[in-house]
């Protein structure tokens, strides 16, 4: 486990190394320097100088990377940015809890109900299973979430108004307020999700059911739901798997939810900072976005391990 | 009735034969858009605007008095076209790069490639392709002689970020194709190893490829209304689904449905028509389902 653990780690940070090495290329690498954004085409050579010093936008980009990187892992500090001279820690830490709560519910929710749903979807006969099939290309078209998200707004806001429409209100303001408020947003992010969790558990279950061991299991007596019990832990593999990348894709695609519910998350504020050319800024979101994506599929990975004891063993 | 059957068994099936139905009609209404669009999609008319769907507007007209069924019709050349070619780019730098490092493996080379895609592919393609439009800018970029529209430059992104996917792909299947018994028969037959490689080992490793390929489309329309929703991608007046889709936000909350209504069903539709080809075209081409269905967007 140990070993597994070790092992993915490595390629995690090796992955953040190379995404920020990328990101910090390119950022530092477009034709418009933070200099000219802040102090206008007016500015004389001097200015520009004098900014690029203050900002150390002077040093060799390597340098500038190891400071950067520096300061972010060893201190958590993501600096201020060139153009807002804003805190962006503090900008992070006002909207990445929005962003993170959003997701979550529809982690869980989209995670809840495959596994439920999937169980039940087993005892669909194999004669129906083609229906079922066909709804595959189907639920894939729920990819296009921000069309279902204005479809929802339409009924269940706009003609009856159980939900608002968007905005975020904050749980110390209002708790019922609050819940309905990320209601929606939560669905639409964890709908698609559901139905390919969903697809997945049902196929992967329907495999481990038809195993010699399980047959075992059934006819020394246990009870069947701890039948279904060994069955799922065996089934779960791939479903951990897709379920951890699903988490990071989610994260992506609040950007699109928080922009249809005008809701001021962590996505928000990259889209801001993209329109202000702030390209510190994105820098730093796109850096969060990373770790957090690396982080969900590590930790699918250990779930894995200790679902799945042979996972690990086979690292070592 | 013969070749119908051997039609539908191209396509793998009743299921793919229905996507590439949608897909035909699709490209069918992209190719003839100016002769099938009854208005001109950015003739303003303010007398006419959010008019409900009707004899003369069929879907209606949105807040500048344009029809919205013309603005569906020609808003399909954006999002297939910046799909279209994206996965062209991705075909043509993801393959190659694939084969290679799987037909010459256990060189540094392959090593060096493999785990730097792996890690490229950490990040979803939607976030990748916002940062990178956020960091180069929504304006056109001029080149002197050429200039790079907005939509190009979409798509050149996107056409990068799918080199990863292609690339690991070709990888994992030239990994299994080159230890074949025929590679070493072709070998001892004194044929050198790059052309064994794209005559031999690249027309095995197609199939997982292509059918990815038909997803990545749909993916690719996806991404490009994402993208276009939230200001990053195509420019109004130029119509595009996602665009219509982001100034129907708007008028969302007075009622006027079919603003957003229909774009979206056209998405809907179109990314449906590309997934049951693709689904059906994996029966077809690849059996062991090595293509990745799961969510890659």
């Amino acid at each position: 486990m140990l070993v597994l653990f070790f092992r993915r780690a490595a390629f995690s940070a090796f992955s953040l190394l190379v995404v920020s090495l990328l990101l910090f290329v390119l950022t530092r690498s477009i034709p418009d320097s933070p200099a000219r954004i802040v102090l206008g085409d007016q500015a004389t050579e001097q200015q520009i100088a004098q900014f690029e010093r203050d900002h150390g936008l002077d040093q060799p980009i390597i340098a500038q990377y190891l400071s950067w990187i520096g300061n972010l892992t060893l201190r958590g500090d993501l600096g201020r940015s060139f153009t807002t001279g804003l805190d962006m820690n503090k900008q992070v830490v006002d909207t990445l809890p929005v962003t993170l709560e959003i997701v979550a519910v529809a982690f869980v929710a989209a995670t809840a109900a495959s596994v439920m749903l999937g169980d039940r979807l087993c005892a669909v006969p194999r004669r129906r299973s083609r229906l079922l099939r066909a709804a595959n290309g189907g639920d894939r078209s729920l990819c296009s979430r921000f069309w279902i998200a204005l479809v929802l707004i339409l009924a269940f806001a706009v003609e009856r108004d159980w939900f608002p429409p968007g905005g975020f209100i904050p749980i110390s303001q209002d708790l019922g307020g609050h819940v309905r408020s990320i209601a929606l947003p939560s669905f639409c992010l964890s709908i698609f999700y559901m139905a390919v969790l969903t697809r997945m558990t049902r196929s992967s279950l329907l495999e481990v059911l038809g195993q010699d061991y399980m047959r075992t299991a059934r006819a020394t007596g246990l009870h069947p739901a701890r039948v279904l019990l060994y069955a799922l832990r065996n089934a779960l593999v791939p479903v951990v798997t897709i379920a951890g990348v699903s988490f990071g894709h989610m994260f992506g695609w609040a950007l699109i939810i928080e922009q249809i519910f005008s809701i001021d998350g962590l996505s928000r504020a990259l889209l801001t900072a993209i329109l202000r050319r702030d390209y510190a800024m994105v820098q730093a979101v796109v850096m969060i976005f990373t770790l957090v994506f690396v982080g969900a599929n590590l930790l699918a990975d250990l779930a894995n391990g200790w679902l799945n004891p042979r996972l690990a063993a086979a690292a070592e | 009735m013969n070749r119908l059957n051997r039609i539908v068994a191209l396509c793998g099936g009743a299921v793919g034969f229905a996507g590439a139905c949608i897909v035909a009609v699709l490209l069918v209404v992209t190719i003839f858009a100016p002769e099938i669009a009854p208005f001109d999609p950015l003739q303003v008319n303010i007398q006419n605007q959010l008019l409900e769907p009707g004899d003369t507007y069929w879907l209606g007209t949105d807040q500048s008095g344009r029809d919205i069924l013309s603005r569906i019709v020609w808003g399909s050349r954006a999002s297939l076209m910046v799909s279209a070619f994206a996965v062209i780019i991705g075909l043509a730098g993801g393959v190659p790069i694939g084969l290679v490092a799987g037909f010459y493996r256990g060189g540094w080379l392959e090593q060096a490639i493999m785990r730097v895609l792996e890690a490229v592919s950490a990040i979803p393609v939607l976030i990748w392709a916002i940062a990178l439009v956020g960091i180069l800018g929504v304006r056109n970029i001029d080149l002197g002689p050429i200039t790079i529209s907005n939509e190009a430059k979409l798509l050149a992104l996107l056409g990068l970020l799918y080199i990863p996917t292609l690339a690991r792909l070709t990888y994992t299947t030239a990994l299994i194709e080159s230890q074949a018994n025929y590679v070493a028969a072709r070998r001892l037959q004194g044929v050198t190893g790059a052309r064994i490689m794209f005559s031999d080992v690249l027309p095995n490793c197609l199939s997982p490829v292509i059918v990815q390929a038909t997803l990545l489309l749909a993916i690719g329309i996806i991404i490009e209304a994402a993208i276009s929703f939230v200001g990053l991608g195509v420019q109004p007046p130029t119509p595009s689904w996602g665009n219509m889709l982001a100034s129907a936000r708007d008028y969302l909350l007075s009622g006027e449905w079919w603003l957003s209504v229909f774009p979206g069903a056209a998405i809907s539709l179109t990314v449906i028509g590309f997934n049951l080809l693709g689904d059906g075209l994996r029966d077809r081409f690849d059996p062991r389902h090595t293509t990745a269905a799961g969510v890659a967007a």
